[in-house]
């Protein structure tokens, strides 16, 4: 609480994630004293701790390396372990384990789908009560721990989609304005890439700065990649499908591989090492050969000026008038016996930063003045949530490129990520994936143990036409595992899906008491999360299926994609059925605009009501575009902590 | 479970020579020679603490009798006999040559269906940083590469460098 005294630091940050930590180190380099409170446990001397929880973990979820696990055995109700209720932990998170679960399992309260879909509304098209899919880590370092470390640029078009396409909406930057923040967020992060490699994609608009160099060379394409690249020469696929809701766009558009720049080493780089291609970047790369948050924040310690409180959770921000005056947050231990104890601190300083994730700078903004939230003139704090839902499909190819090798990808196809199709239908990039079926069906263990134990959950143990699952044993299995896992992959779509003011982010709370009902082992009320999609999301995903599906067709590889697992995460869409994950990219929650009246934060990220506050990252984004966020996040960062700077002084 | 002391040198070899016939791996990927990861007295002692000392004992006379036929038969005619490759109903012993054929592929207990209060897990980080599956990608366990930066963009060593045994009669 403010007590007229001069603050005790001049920014206050919450979450050493990406954009906390960035900030954190440029207000560290500039002489300024910054505090950071993370909700979440230190940054631990060795990750072999968090290596051991990953060997260890029976489902290997992008989690699982971090702390306050699932248990480690299964049991025949729950084969991947039991999880803890959130309801007694400190800094519960959204968990994939925790997904499509009652709240005594999933942090976040929101539907669940029973797999049977609900049918469109009749006005909008849009389809409700779909479950949000996408997790994130509240310890230090944040999310980006398991980044996959993909470090694509955005379109020129994708942030000025409202205006060249009448969709969505613009953002308040400019597109020369960006490409050099990206450049000094691809400096930091370490991003192996050449320019020469992307020149292709000026088919869709992307462009550097004359001369421009990554900071290091490119890591090369897997043998999956090269057999993608020369499968699909020659392709090419119409902008929309028949039937596209609104209009058509009969453009043929080329079907290219280009390889992905990557936060991920090929030569020494800051002192870490060369990736090993552990196949790993999520959950975790064993080596640190991937950048991640916690670099940053050893940078901005060693600037002397920058302080770090762990295990302390922000539950209130102090505004007085048009100021923040100050931050509340519990400090938790656990006693001897296990229980968990909480101290409840104040702190001041002359700028605070929001830095704690979407979904939970979301959650802290709407909490505070007593819940009536601040902030918020515009109404838009928590909403137009968005993610990149993914589409996955999967196939087998006649000849071995032998997968499950590398980085988990190393290229992608860019070339479908505009046009002008995207008056009608979302855009998506393809992500080409290195990991065999691991993520689409959890091989190696699922095809092994089918023919094992003579079962077919992975569709490659059918026994041929009319015939039983086989089950094998000796050389013979050996040599039917080495077979098949040899010719697996698959191929993630991520669209740049819409944002609607009801995909959002509220507290569950009751609305006549203000009593929560659902809350953290703090007894802080926890996030609320509705979520749905519009016909303009969903014809992308008809149009990627038929892309695949195209893609293996010419390639002579036999498509095994399962459209529906009969569970949470599914929709029909016209009579087809389709699955979709979360990807992580959170992102909507706060957006930046010109327009105080519609949007929560300035081009900065700086709050439009709340001059000394700024709430950063990808909840910044007004729309989740076609390249995955964390460069993009990281280079508004780089913004944020110049006006900062700037209002200091 | 009583607490059995630790199996003998003997008794852990016959555990290794079967869990070679079982997996189609050279006996030197199984045990080799200087051992001091020594999987096979891991998994020997798991299996037995859940499934019993008795039931391990009759497996492994089962594969003290095949393998000492004359003429002598191949490790796949073994394997094929001891996993019941054929029968609709494997039996008790045949489910836990199954769960120990897991064991050295994907470093976990699977608990065989017999096995009605077992519990699925992984046995150890080792037993999952060994696990053979990978080899059979001709790969690594994710998140333990042993290869080095660019090994992606080639093609992998042969299926017999990663420790398969292909010339048993095994191929198909």
């Amino acid at each position: 609480m403010s007590n007229g005294a001069s603050p005790q630091y001049d920014v206050v940050i919450v979450g050493a994630g990406v954009s906390g930590n960035l900030i954190a180190k440029q207000l560290g380099v500039a002489g300024k004293k910054v505090l950071i409170l993370e909700a979440g446990l230190a940054v631990p001397d060795s990750r072999e701790e968090y290596m051991n929880n990953f060997y260890l973990a029976l489902a290997k979820t992008p989690e699982s390396p971090y702390p306050a696990l699932a248990g480690r055995k299964g049991s025949q109700a729950n084969p991947a372990g039991e999880l803890p209720d959130p309801a007694t932990l400190p800094t519960p998170r959204a968990t994939v384990l925790g997904l499509g679960q009652a709240p005594n399992k999933s942090y976040l309260v929101q539907a669940q789908p029973t797999g049977q879909n609900a049918p469109p509304d009749p006005k909008t098209g849009e389809i409700r009560g779909l479950q949000f899919s996408s997790t994130y880590e509240r310890n230090g370092g944040g999310t980006s721990w398991h980044w996959l470390g993909t470090s694509l640029r955005e379109l020129e078009n994708d942030i000025q989609l409202y205006t060249k396409y009448g969709h969505g909406v613009d953002w308040p930057l400019t597109y020369t304005e960006l490409q050099s923040l990206w450049a000094l967020a691809e400096k930091e992060i370490g991003v192996a890439a050449s320019v020469v490699q992307q020149e292709p994609l000026d088919v869709v608009g992307l462009e550097y700065p004359p001369g421009y160099q990554y900071p290091m060379g490119p890591i090369p394409t897997s043998i999956v990649d090269q057999t993608v690249s020369g499968g699909v020469s020659g392709l090419q696929v119409p902008g929309t499908l028949p039937d596209t809701p609104g209009g058509s766009d009969p453009t043929m558009y080329d079907v290219f591989v280009t390889p992905t720049p990557a936060g991920r080493n090929s030569e020494p780089y800051d002192d870490r090492r060369v990736c090993a291609g552990n196949t790993n970047c999520i959950p975790i790369c064993p080596i640190q050969a991937k950048w991640d948050p916690t670099v940053t924040l050893g940078k901005a310690l060693d600037t002397g000026n920058v302080t770090v409180s762990y295990q302390s959770v922000a539950y209130n921000v102090d505004v007085r008038g048009q100021s923040v005056t100050g931050i509340d947050y519990y400090v938790w231990s656990r006693d001897d016996q296990g229980n968990l104890q909480k101290v409840s601190k104040s702190v001041t300083a002359k700028i605070y930063v929001l830095a704690c994730h979407a979904i939970e700078n979301a959650k802290l903004l709407l909490l505070s003045n007593n819940q009536k939230g601040i902030a918020n003139t515009s109404d838009q704090v928590g909403r137009n949530l968005m993610d990149h839902p993914l589409y996955l499909s999967w196939a087998l190819t006649d000849q071995p490129i032998w997968g499950y090798r590398g980085p988990l990808a190393t290229a992608g196809i860019e070339s479908l990520r505009d046009g002008e199709f995207r008056k009608y239908r979302a855009s998506f990039r393809m992500e080409i994936g290195n990991e065999g079926w691991n993520f689409a069906v959890g091989d190696p263990y699922t095809t092994a143990r089918d023919f094992i134990t003579g079962t077919n959950d992975s569709n490659l143990n059918d026994g041929g036409p009319n015939g039983k699952p086989v089950r094998l044993g000796g050389t013979a299995l050996a040599l039917k595992l080495n077979n098949l896992l040899t010719r697996q992959f698959r191929i993630a779509c991520m669209f740049d899906q819409s944002p609607l003011a009801d995909n959002r982010v509220t507290l569950d709370v009751d609305p006549n008491t203000g009593k929560p009902n659902h809350t953290d082992g703090l007894g802080i009320p926890r996030p609320k999360v509705e979520y749905g999609m519009d016909p303009y999301t969903m014809e992308g995903f008809r149009m990627a299926a038929f892309v695949c599906s195209a893609i293996y067709k010419q390639m002579g590889a036999t498509e095994f994609t399962r459209t529906s697992v009969g569970a949470t995460g599914d929709f029909t869409y016209r009579g087809q059925n389709y699955h979709y994950y979360g990807a992580g990219h959170v992102v909507g929650t706060h957006r930046m605009g010109n327009d105080p009246y519609t949007s929560v934060v300035d081009a900065s990220q700086r709050s439009h009501d709340l001059p000394n506050m700024w709430v950063v990252g990808s909840g910044s984004f007004p729309t989740v575009c076609t390249a995955n966020p964390t460069l993009t996040l990281m280079a508004l960062a780089f913004k944020s902590a110049d006006s900062i700077i700037a209002a200091l002084k | 479970m009583t607490t059995n002391a630790p199996p003998s040198e003997a008794t852990v070899q016959a555990f290794a020579d079967m869990s070679a016939a079982l997996t189609g791996f050279q006996s030197s990927f199984i045990r080799p020679f200087l051992d001091p990861v020594n999987l096979s007295g891991t998994f020997y002692e798991f299996a037995v603490a859940q499934v019993g000392q008795s039931m391990m004992d009759a497996l492994m006379s089962a594969f003290a009798t095949l393998s000492s036929q004359s003429p002598p038969i191949s490790p796949q005619q073994i394997a094929d006999s001891l996993l019941e490759v054929t029968s609709a109903t494997p039996s008790n012993q045949a489910q836990l040559c199954q769960a120990i054929v897991s064991m050295w592929y994907l470093g976990s207990w699977y608990p065989p269906p017999f096995q009605t209060d077992g519990l699925q897990q992984v046995i150890s980080s080792q037993a999952y940083t060994k696990s053979l599956v990978w080899n059979l990608a001709q790969a690594h366990p994710m998140g333990f590469s042993p290869f080095t930066f660019g090994y992606w963009s080639q093609a992998p060593a042969s299926l017999e460098t990663f420790g398969v045994n292909t010339g048993n009669g095994g191929g198909q």
